[in-house]
């Protein structure tokens, strides 16, 4: 039985602390990486033709990769298999060339019978302080 | 379209039975950015306390293009009609407006890891709409529990479909 070990110290964790940021620049290579890896062909994120035709500037970034982003950035904090609950809505799309930026705060902490937890407001935005995606997520801590 | 709620609430959307295979699980981890050991190198994966190479926490969005075979898929909940969902959206785009992908959470029971067995129910488990500045906005919430060879839930997925027009 798999036994994911958390890199959190419940002790050394207080409301308002933020994870480690990450920044990537999206680009036309990361969206049809994405679509290989999940399948999801919709031509509005794989064929600038077909984006353009629909009366869009580009293609734009499947929502999937950029909560698949976020959570790297959860899991590189936390350790990976230390998410129990991950929630986002999708607030703005993602664009070719934008520099998506990830931001984890703190917004409180449990102690439970069952173990301890980290509750943190999650966000991605791009360089204009453009909210991409906006939600929650608890991680075990030890 | 009127939608009368009462009627879709409940319904299934489709069953599953899916193979959690390491290649696409690496695969996928990348094109998400994610260059963590733990999905690429098995020693990496122990190491961090997994009985084999674990799958990225959004992994199982995308798990049944991958998993799904044909010789061993569960009894059509659907009796072969097929989702409710694609009537529903359907019905709902014949008059126009746009489709969104709303909103996506996750609850994680237990880790997902390559060589595990998923088995998948999907059902509708909320629709209604709301008027705002004169526009009607339509909400589809579909939720998938998978489940463990145990019968066990590993990770519950709802998916939060918006329509505007």
């Amino acid at each position: 039985m798999a036994k994911p070990i958390p890199t959190l110290r419940y002790d050394q964790i207080s409301t308002g602390d933020e994870a480690p940021v990450l920044s990537h620049k999206l680009d036309r290579n990361d969206l049809v990486a994405y679509a290989g890896a999940s399948g999801d062909f919709n031509p509005m994120h794989s064929n600038e033709i077909a984006a353009q035709q629909a009366g869009l500037p580009s293609v734009f970034g499947h929502g999937m990769f950029s909560m698949g982003l976020l959570a790297r950035a959860l899991t590189d904090w936390a350790g990976v298999g230390n998410l129990t609950e991950y929630r986002v809505r999708f607030t703005k799309q993602t664009w070719p060339g934008e520099e998506l930026t990830t931001s984890i705060v703190v917004t409180g902490k449990e102690d439970a019978a069952d173990g301890k937890r980290v509750q943190v407001e999650v966000t991605l935005t791009n360089q204009d302080g453009e909210s991409k995606l906006a939600g929650s997520a608890t991680v075990i801590a030890a | 379209m009127a939608v009368d709620t009462k009627d879709v609430i409940g319904q299934p959307t489709g069953a599953a039975t899916i193979h959690i295979e390491r290649g696409p699980v690496s695969k996928f981890a990348r094109a998400v950015t994610d260059r963590n050991p733990v999905y690429q190198n098995f020693e990496a994966a122990r190491a961090a306390g997994f009985d084999n190479i674990p799958a990225p926490p959004t992994f199982t969005f995308a798990a049944a293009f991958w998993g799904t075979f044909p010789e061993d898929q569960p009894e059509d909940p659907t009796g072969g009609k097929g989702s409710p969902v694609r009537d529903l959206i359907a019905g709902l785009m014949a008059k126009g407006g746009l489709m969104l992908h709303g909103e996506q959470e996750f609850i994680y029971h237990k880790p997902v890891e390559a060589g595990a067995t998923l088995h998948q129910e999907g059902k509708i488990v909320d629709l209604y709409t709301k008027e705002a500045k004169g526009k009607t906005m339509t909400f589809l919430i579909t939720e998938n529990v998978f489940k463990d060879d145990a019968g066990e839930p590993v990770v519950t997925e709802r998916f939060n479909l918006i329509h505007r027009s």
